[in-house]
């Protein structure tokens, strides 16, 4: 892996890369976006953690909502048309917290990604989620391969 | 099912409806958890609008302070030293404010975006904290504040204590809090500032004795362009993002905030930081032993392509 061109994506926060490059995460219950625009070559990352911004803190990536909606007018900015944009899902594991009313925090943020995108128009291409596991995974932006491990610990964001 | 007793069938349906039941409490639930997040959403967008005309105060007023303070140093026929170095701190003031206020738009702008990271280094706490007190100098002496700072770990001469976090976003979360307590203590107040070690985390408190707050609206102070006192006639400057920056900037150094607070007694905030451990700036994808252990792992180990 080219250590020059890789970024690593910290929760709440999104990437995209114009020139060819890898953009590596580690989920739990957060879901990664990923949007590869096959005519571009080009692909960017959004990693939240919570479905949607319900008022409070400040409108970050933290939530679904807002993510993909920025990572869609980022990629835009940097030219790619909304219409070849594909996407990949990532993470929504059931990682077990206290408090119940997070308990199905991972699949929430998994069918809001499903729903947005689909508002959006826009495919999911591939995805692994779900499960009890977190994971590990290097997002190539030039060929729109994603690669995954699965992690044991637990307190992965 | 032709073998269900009467009773077998009663308690059936007892159970199916008990089930009913709770189903519905749940949507009842939901429903009202949405009003609260629609009002919430509706109360933000309004905020924000506050905020662009509040920004104007913050901005465009200490600008044509600075400009009409540094108009009269000039128009000055011969020097008058005295005078000189009042409007010169005058400056430094509404310079500095307008500096802070501009820093936290900055900060809150970048969170917004999520094109914000922890930049981790070995930071010297104690100085840190020194020179975040030291900003604050003509702002205490203007209101007449004591700020009691103690560092409570213990270091020898030549070993200072060294923690690893990002010294810019540590630097202007206690600047956050102490802005703060200096602007809601009582003229002559005490600002109590502290630094311990505990279960291995880093811990600040910062107090004051001043107006605290009330139940309510400890439920809103972290909310983007909340100021407790709205009104146009409001004595305290600032915009309302101080906190939600320091809450989303705690966030992302993986700590948390505490608020003890009584009305017309004061408030303390105690922010928390784990050490961050990780490697400056990244994470290896390959330090497997960090990650498996041994056990029923889905395709344990082995990479997949999507």
């Amino acid at each position: 892996m080219n250590q020059e061109n890789s970024h690593f994506l910290y929760p709440a926060a999104l990437y995209v890369s114009p020139k060819p490059g890898f953009i590596h995460t580690i989920l739990g219950s957060c879901v990664a976006v990923c949007l590869y625009d096959p005519v571009r070559q080009m692909g960017g990352m959004a990693h939240y953690m919570l479905p949607l911004w319900n008022g409070e803190g400040l409108a970050s990536p933290k939530y679904g909502n807002i993510a993909i909606e920025r990572l869609i007018q980022k990629m835009e900015s940097y030219g790619s048309q909304r219409s070849q944009m594909k996407a990949k899902l990532f993470g929504g594991g059931e990682v077990i917290q206290t408090q119940t009313d997070y308990f199905y925090i991972g699949r929430r943020n998994i069918n809001t990604a499903y729903e947005l995108l689909g508002d959006y128009r826009i495919p999911v291409v591939g995805s692994s989620t779900g499960g009890k596991y977190g994971r590990k995974i290097i997002f190539d932006t030039y060929s729109g391969k994603v690669r995954q491990r699965y992690v044991r610990r637990m307190d992965v964001p | 099912m032709s073998d269900l007793t009467d009773q077998e069938l009663i308690e059936e349906l007892k159970k199916r409806f008990d089930q009913n039941k709770k189903s519905l409490a749940e949507v009842q639930k939901l429903n009202e958890e949405l009003k609260e997040v629609n009002k919430k959403l509706e109360e933000s967008e309004s905020l924000k609008s506050h905020f662009i005309s509040n920004i104007t105060n913050e901005i465009i007023n200490p600008f044509s302070s600075i400009q009409g303070l540094a108009e009269s140093i000039m128009s000055m026929k011969e020097p008058e030293w005295e005078r000189v170095k009042s409007l010169v701190s005058m400056i430094y003031y509404e310079a500095f404010h307008l500096d802070f206020q501009l820093r936290n738009i900055f900060v809150a702008a970048r969170l917004e975006a999520g094109e914000i990271f922890p930049e981790i280094m070995h930071v010297e706490v104690d100085k840190l904290l020194e020179s975040v007190v030291d900003t604050f100098q003509y702002e205490k002496e203007k209101r007449g504040i004591t700020i009691d700072y103690r560092f409570d770990i213990h270091q020898e001469g030549d070993h200072p204590f060294y923690f690893k976090t990002d010294a810019e976003k540590l630097k202007l979360i206690i600047s956050n809090l102490l802005s703060n307590a200096i602007k809601f203590s009582y003229e002559g107040g005490t600002v109590v500032m502290r630094c311990w070690m505990e279960d291995e985390k880093l811990h600040i408190l910062v107090k004051d004795y001043g107006t605290g707050i009330s139940r309510e609206n400890q439920e809103v102070i972290f909310d983007r362009f909340r100021k407790l006192d709205s009104g146009i006639n409001s004595i305290y400057r600032g915009h309302g993002l101080g906190l939600s920056i320091n809450k989303a900037l705690i966030d992302l150094l993986k700590g948390d905030i505490d608020i003890q607070t009584q009305e017309e007694k004061g408030t303390a905030f105690t922010v928390t930081i784990p050490e961050n451990d990780s490697e400056i700036g990244d994470v290896a994808f390959d330090d497997n032993e960090m990650f498996f252990g041994d056990g029923d792992m889905p395709e344990e180990g082995k990479e997949e392509t999507f």
